[in-house]
């Protein structure tokens, strides 16, 4: 077969029959059904994720309060974010979350291990601390309501262990508020991290294992010279998860639990573009807060991208 | 399982020489460890056990004993959160939004997982980039001009449109899942098919598929469970018409000021009873294959 300069070359000389087979051909060969195939998906990511980020961003610069005309007030809505206390106050708690993260992190890989051990009944614990996790946020949210009343089953346990004086209005104090948030926040996904971590832990070879046994290591230096090292994937996927999920997890926890109250305490970037958008109908400004939380989530989640497109394009094992 | 009971036996035990008293030693860690899962599980499970008693209890039941076991069975709150809720219609609302957004992204994953893995053609490796990059993008930074895009479609308040935006947010995670899955798959078994004058659809659906059962089973039931509990996307695209999910219901219930803590329990366990029963009938799947994130 020739090579298609050749074939270019000569159809110069002859008839224009043959340059319309040439162009029919190359027109053959174009990768039609490839690009159709990805047709469905495109259009659905890119109508419903790429446009709308971008018409965010197109909003984010417009003055929509009141019942004038939209008006382009360039980075107006992003200055006026800087000198915005509740803005302000709201990404406060969201660092604050941020400083929860060793314990999102820690917990489920001490409970993956010691379930790893296959002490008896791992199985049903394996099975139990997933439960939570297929309950909707949204009815988690409902039941630690109840559970955390001033007169709820959390105190009158506190009270009964002698532990009177941490018997709290939980959700009625501003810094307790928070903090139940995340701790619901917690006992609703932890699950996914044992499970993470678990599936890591399954995939560390005998011989590995064998080869540390010879040389006599003993629990804790198996531990970060075998167990932790073979595990770095999980380990770095569960924590990208958890820090962009503390910035999206919560909204429905924040509309069961407190609202964003008492006060704004327990306010977070996701309840309040909401808020802003739908209750006080400033959507130029609530796009504006929405895409800087956008920034700080693509900022963590690009992580896991890069790392599902080497995984998905070299072929690796996920 | 021999390799983890190996790895057990080994890591908690001390050397040779003592053994019997890392034996004493090995019992004792043995018992704090299960006594630490014990109390982690027991946390797990109690909310859950809370809402089913009290779900039981009549109204004046509950403000005497908040925290006792029922006196006896009583069903009623059941029975009225059916009719405040409207079960059957939420219920049925959700059943389509959520195979229809199943049905969807696992198509359109499908697809692109294909192309991008097995029909190596210019721009292939983009596109597959470009999708799972679209993963950066949270609902709720987004969700006022989401919610645009579907009212300029013409689909505010419709099954389409709630089905649209959550197989759109499904995508990212599900191609990218299958497209690891197909890499596994030795190109022979699609050459065979080509040779055969099998087309890119018979191929896709009559030899990568079969063979990806468990992967496309794992995405669904991971879909199924985040498109079913999902709020803010069926609060906000739904808005007050009827078409509302359960979770809408549950959220709106549980504003309603003259609602009870009896009643509002019922109204959760119905709510999170199908969640569960899926859960429970393919628990070994879920837990075996349970890989894969929340990030949406």
């Amino acid at each position: 077969m020739k090579t298609r300069g050749a074939t270019w070359r000569n159809s110069s000389s002859e008839t224009d029959k043959s340059f319309f087979w040439i162009l029919k051909k190359r027109i053959m060969k174009f990768p039609y059904a490839g690009y159709l195939l990805t047709m469905p998906g495109l259009i659905l990511v890119i109508e419903f994720k790429l446009i709308p980020l971008i018409n965010g961003f197109l909003l984010s610069m417009q003055n929509t309060r009141g019942f004038e005309d939209p008006k382009f007030i360039g980075l107006g809505n992003y200055s006026r974010m800087l000198e915005d206390p509740v803005v302000q106050k709201t990404f406060l708690h969201a660092l604050i979350l941020v400083c929860t993260l060793p314990i999102w992190i820690l917990l489920p890989l001490i409970l993956a291990l010691l379930i790893f051990q296959e002490s008896p009944g791992w199985r049903f614990f394996r099975a139990t601390y997933f439960l939570p996790y297929t309950i909707a946020p949204i009815i988690v949210g409902i039941m630690f309501r109840q559970m955390l009343a001033p007169e709820g089953p959390l105190n009158s346990f506190l009270r009964a262990i002698g532990l009177s004086s941490f018997a709290l209005a939980w959700l009625q104090g501003p810094t307790s508020a928070l903090l139940s948030i995340a701790s619901v926040a917690l006992w609703s996904f932890f699950g996914l991290g044992v499970l993470t971590y678990l599936s890591g832990l399954s995939s560390i070879p005998l011989d590995i294992i064998e080869a540390s046994k010879l040389d006599g290591a003993g629990f804790w230096r198996m531990l970060f010279s075998v167990v932790l090292p073979s595990i770095k994937p999980m380990l770095g996927y569960w924590t990208v998860l958890c820090s962009s999920g503390v910035l999206i997890w919560m909204f429905p926890l924040v509309y069961a639990l407190s609202q964003g109250g008492p006060g704004i305490s327990t306010m977070l970037p996701e309840y309040l573009v909401f808020l802003t958008t739908f209750q006080f109908l400033d959507r130029g400004y609530g796009s504006a807060i929405g895409i800087v939380l956008f920034l700080f989530v693509a900022l963590i989640t690009s992580f896991s991208v890069r790392y599902m497109f080497q995984a998905g394009t070299r072929g690796a094992k996920s | 399982m021999r390799l983890v009971r190996a790895l057990s036996h080994f890591s908690f035990g001390k050397n040779q020489i003592s053994r019997e008293r890392s034996s004493a030693q090995k019992l004792l860690i043995n018992w704090s460890i299960t006594f630490f899962l014990v109390l982690v599980a027991v946390v797990s499970l109690y909310p859950l056990i809370f809402t089913l008693l009290n779900s039981l209890k009549t109204n004046p039941e509950f403000a005497q004993h908040p925290l006792s076991l029922p006196k006896s069975l009583n069903f009623s709150n059941y029975s009225e959160t059916f009719t405040r809720m409207n079960v059957p219609k939420l219920f049925f609302n959700s059943l389509i939004v959520t195979f229809g957004g199943i049905l969807l992204t696992t198509i359109s994953a499908l697809f692109l997982a294909f192309a991008v893995t097995k029909l190596k053609f210019k721009g292939s490796q983009f596109i597959f980039l470009f999708v799972i990059s679209m993963l950066v993008i949270p609902s709720q930074a987004i969700i006022y001009p989401l919610y645009q895009s579907i009212l300029d479609l013409g689909f505010g308040g419709t099954y389409q449109g709630l089905i649209l935006a959550l197989a759109a947010f499904g995508l990212p995670l599900g191609t990218y899942q299958l497209a690891a899955y197909f890499k596994t798959i030795p190109e022979e078994l699609i050459e065979a098919a080509r040779v055969d004058g099998a087309g890119h659809l018979r191929v896709l659906f009559s030899v990568l598929v079969p063979v990806s059962i468990p992967a496309i089973a794992a995405l669904s039931i991971l879909n199924f469970v985040w498109m079913w509990n999902d709020l803010l996307l069926p609060l906000v695209i739904m808005g007050g018409s009827e078409k509302g999910t359960l979770m809408v219901g549950v959220a709106l219930l549980a504003g309603q000021y003259d609602i009870s803590i009896p009643l509002i329990s019922a109204g959760l366990l119905v709510a999170l009873l199908p969640v569960f029963l899926v859960y429970m009938v393919f628990q070994r799947k879920i837990l075996a294959g349970a890989m894969a994130g929340s990030i949406r």
